[in-house]
């Protein structure tokens, strides 16, 4: 009986955050562009629907009636298979990030977690890294010089910001000595956010995670500019549709391991254990507020910048962050 | 007071059987050469410190069909340490070649080719002799004067059999499949219209890039030669569609030196005034696509908010946004309209406000630096050589301006700087095109404070036409309308070259009159075209991502290289 409980409560809370994610990413993209439009001083969307709240779903119903064309000379399997691992990697980031408190359903305790893995840091690490394949053979399976210009630089990007970023999180890990990601907001309680003791680590992390999520002034493998759309130069449709919802999800998610690694997940003031789940919404949203904000004021890094930065100054301050924290907690 | 007649006398001790004959109209000196000897000539007439004619402004050519001698090419020059120009013509008969010049300046490369596309003159040891403007498989020379003008005219047309090469040859090196080459355009988003650049990739470093250009041309020489000076006007407007106005000054300069006459001083300062806000829109609309190419989105959106105030302010004036054909062969079409001063005073106020914003989001910014410092470096001397003009030329840190050293429609009146760069780079660049907006902006204030009274119409009853109210109430000035509006001018025969100082460089006319109410030759000196010629020079050892930095800072418009 126990088991179909939790199978319950599992399926549930996967429904749950699935459909509250794709919500999420739908209206970021509306707010994204509302948000631009207001830094850029005209009003974004505003057609469709009042304030353009509609706006999402014409958009979501435009790609899925768009005609899908797959180049004669592409690798067909891989070209089909690289958008679904960009989003599947995306979406599977979310198993493991505590949304609350524990709370009282039904006389059942319920973790607001779906999966509460011992190892949660090294399962988002690994899934993360997994999502560039998807950008990676996405831009070379196309057969486009640009696309796989593009693919090339993710994949020099993923390596180089992928350790500075494992690196970034080492500290907190110090501090929290566990993997487990419910425990380490658990750690935070009572206003002792590691962004207080480990305020460096908290740049760092957020600059690797903006260039892991390939987003202005990182955007790379996209450049719009340059190499006109990069790795995904070759998709139309609902294909598109796909690695664009993975941007969005990836970037949420990146802004949730924010909140819970520095940032104290879900604790904060005034609200009950029940409702502490708006307290990591709130710290989400304003993190996501800020990557959009810097892609409005930023123009973009040129691709040897990129690794310079990655490897000759964010490689040896996370190293050196590492060092000094050590340092003190032996002292 | 040094005079280009000390050019003359040096050739003729030179040269003393080169020269064929020598003649000057409305003060410009033109020497006819044996052509034969154009290489040692322009060579001597470069090196010699004394006359040092360093900068070839343009060569292009004119058909005679009626001569033995059918082909004039027309190489314009000009000294940079003596302020002077001087025009240098060698004959040549069909299949007859010249030699190049392009080892004296390597502006030649580009124009030479265009000569040989238009014109079907070959230019002997050029090291790229391929067609220009128009595609490899093309048939015929269209700036002939024998080119038929009709569909109808033209003789059925043979597809060649083998396809024409798209795909460039680079020289081989040997090194196989070392190298991948990257085709961008002419559908790219920052090559800024249809520009196509073929790039020679190693890795992400470009080894070498061959430009194409013509997808946008639309034979305006061609075109010109088949209408009446007045109707030309509007042709202008379409080559840089980003300072219509600045276009129909310099073609207009170019008509009324011909004639010999001078418009009004109101006119005059209306021109100016008008030119310098088409300037500040033109320079807007390049920060605004520089910075969009580097991907600083924002940008684009506060400069296209002052660009749409100056842009209304032109319309009212003119009453078109992009092409306004406003200004007229002896003045303009009609005076200002009430309520303007109010309204560009307005703008003058802001604008200061508006450059200081843009500079807080770029001129400092730590990425902006880093994408735009040291990228793109052209020398003042290699600048020169390549024949750049305008605000690249400056970023070099040569100070020299068309406004300055030959200053038309009364800028001599104006206070006003030229900024210049220190390296050459696209940031110097950068800095440059915004002081010169400042600058812009200081001459229209003068020339709003100081505007004289009076018409803005030169008044000769062959070149403008008599007001309306006239029109309607006298038979004699019925008659003058009637006749000018259907015959137009006919200048005296003769050739003048007439330049501005364009946003983007020197633009200047070269008009060859046969006495006719139509151009004999209707030649286009295009800034953007020689400047671009210099591109890949600038890219070669950079990134991918540098080529749109440096297209960008070229600012580059296919309208007007395209013609």
């Amino acid at each position: 009986m126990e088991l179909v409980y939790f199978l319950i409560e599992a399926v549930v809370k996967v429904v749950v955050v699935f459909a509250v994610l794709m919500g999420t990413v739908a209206y970021l993209t509306l707010v994204e562009r509302k948000v631009l439009g207001h830094i850029q001083v005209r009003y974004g969307p505003n057609r469709v629907g009042p304030f353009g709240l509609l706006q999402p779903i014409a958009d979501g119903i435009k790609a899925f009636f768009k005609e899908e064309v797959v180049p004669a000379k592409a690798d067909k399997t891989i070209f089909i298979i690289a958008p679904m691992i960009s989003i599947v990697a995306a979406l599977c980031l979310f198993a493991v990030i505590p949304f609350g408190d524990k709370i009282e359903i039904f006389g059942r305790t319920v973790s607001l977690t779906i999966a509460d893995l011992d190892i949660g840091l090294l399962y988002v690490f690994g899934i993360a890294s997994l999502g560039e394949y998807g950008v990676v053979l996405g831009g070379w399976s196309g057969y486009n010089k640009y696309g796989v210009i593009g693919a090339l630089r993710a994949a020099a990007q993923m390596i180089s910001y992928e350790l500075a970023l494992g690196l970034s999180v080492i500290g907190v890990l110090m501090i929290s000595g566990t993997l487990n990601l419910g425990e380490i907001v658990q750690r935070q309680a009572g206003g002792h956010w590691n962004v207080l003791y480990q305020p460096f680590a908290f740049i760092f992390y957020l600059v690797c995670a903006i260039a892991e999520i390939n987003r202005t002034p990182f955007d790379m493998p996209e450049a719009e500019a340059e190499l006109a759309c990069g790795f995904n130069i070759e998709y139309s449709s609902m294909k598109f549709s796909l690695f664009f919802m993975a941007e969005y999800a990836h970037l949420v998610a990146v802004c949730a391991i924010a909140t819970t690694l520095f940032l104290g997940g879900w604790h904060g003031p005034f609200l009950p254990p029940s409702l502490s789940w708006i307290w990591f919404v709130i710290k989400t949203g304003v993190l996501v507020y800020f990557c959009i904000w810097e892609r409005g004021t930023f123009p973009r890094l040129r691709y040897d910048q990129i690794m310079k930065l990655g490897w000759k100054v964010l490689l040896p301050l996370t190293l050196a962050n590492i060092f000094f924290t050590g340092l003190i907690m032996v002292l | 007071m040094w005079d280009v007649e000390v050019a003359h006398k040096r050739l003729k001790e030179q040269f003393p059987d080169s020269i064929l004959e020598t003649y000057s109209f409305q003060g410009e000196m033109t020497i006819k050469v044996k052509r034969e000897d154009i290489l040692p000539i322009c060579k001597f007439l470069r090196d010699d410190p004394d006359l040092a004619f360093d900068f070839l402004t343009d060569i292009c050519g004119v058909d005679y069909p009626q001569r033995e001698e059918r082909f004039e090419v027309v190489y314009h020059l000009y000294s940079m340490r003596r302020n002077k120009r001087l025009r240098i013509k060698a004959s040549v008969s069909e299949g007859e070649a010249l030699s190049t010049v392009e080892s004296i300046w390597k502006a030649a490369n580009w124009l030479e080719r265009e000569v040989y596309d238009m014109l079907g003159v070959p230019f002997e040891g050029h090291s790229d002799l391929r067609r220009i403007l128009t595609w490899e498989g093309y048939q015929g020379h269209p700036l002939r004067k024998d080119f038929p003008l009709r569909g109808e005219d033209f003789e059925h047309y043979e597809v060649p059999a083998e396809p024409p090469d798209v795909i460039p040859k680079f020289p081989d090196t040997g090194e196989g499949q070392r190298y991948m080459i990257l085709n961008m355009g002419p559908q790219h988003p920052a090559t800024h219209g249809v520009l196509r650049l073929v790039l020679k990739l190693d890795g992400e470093v470009i080894v070498d890039a061959i430009p194409y250009i013509g997808h946008l041309h639309r034979g305006v020489e061609k075109l010109a030669e088949n209408m009446t000076y007045t109707q030309a006007v509007t042709l202008t407007d379409r080559l840089d569609y980003t300072a219509g106005i600045s276009n129909n000054l310099a073609y207009i300069l170019a008509v009324e030196k011909l004639l010999g006459i001078e418009v009004p001083k109101r006119a005059q300062y209306i021109r100016v005034m008008l030119a310098e806000l088409q300037r500040i829109a033109a320079h807007l609309l390049w920060l605004a696509t520089h910075a969009l190419d580097m991907g600083a989105m924002t940008v684009l959106f506060y400069t296209f908010r002052e660009r749409e105030t100056v842009l209304d302010i032109l319309e009212h004036v003119t009453g078109a946004r992009l092409t306004p054909s406003f200004l007229r062969i002896g003045g303009l079409a009609a005076d200002l309209p009430d309520g303007i001063e109010g309204r560009i005073r307005a703008f003058l106020e802001d604008f200061p406000r508006r450059i200081h914003e843009y500079e807080t989001l770029l001129t400092e910014n730590i990425i902006w630096l880093k994408r735009t410092k040291d990228v793109g470096v052209i020398t003042a001397d290699e600048a020169i050589n390549w024949g750049l003009t305008g605000p690249v030329l400056r970023g070099s840190g040569v100070r020299w301006d068309i406004r300055k050293v030959f200053p038309y429609s009364s800028y001599e009146e104006f206070d006003f700087e030229i900024p210049i760069g220190e390296k050459g780079d696209v940031y110097d660049r950068y800095l440059v095109r915004l002081e010169e907006m400042r600058q812009s902006a200081r001459i229209i204030h003068q020339a709003l404070d100081r505007l004289p009274d009076g018409e803005v119409n030169y008044y000769d009853p062959k070149v403008t036409p008599p007001s309306k109210e006239l029109v309607a109430e006298e038979i004699n000035a019925l008659i003058r309308h009637f006749k000018l509006k259907s015959e137009d001018i006919s200048p005296p025969p003769g050739e003048v070259y007439a330049s501005i100082e364009n946003p983007k460089g020197e633009l200047g006319w070269y008009l060859v009159s046969d006495g006719s109410n139509h151009p004999y030759r209707y030649r286009i000196r295009p800034p953007c075209f020689v400047n671009l010629a210099a591109l890949p020079e600038m890219i070669k050892g950079h990134l991918v991502a540098d080529v749109v930095a440096v297209i960008g800072s070229i600012d580059i418009v296919l309208g007007e290289i395209d013609r």
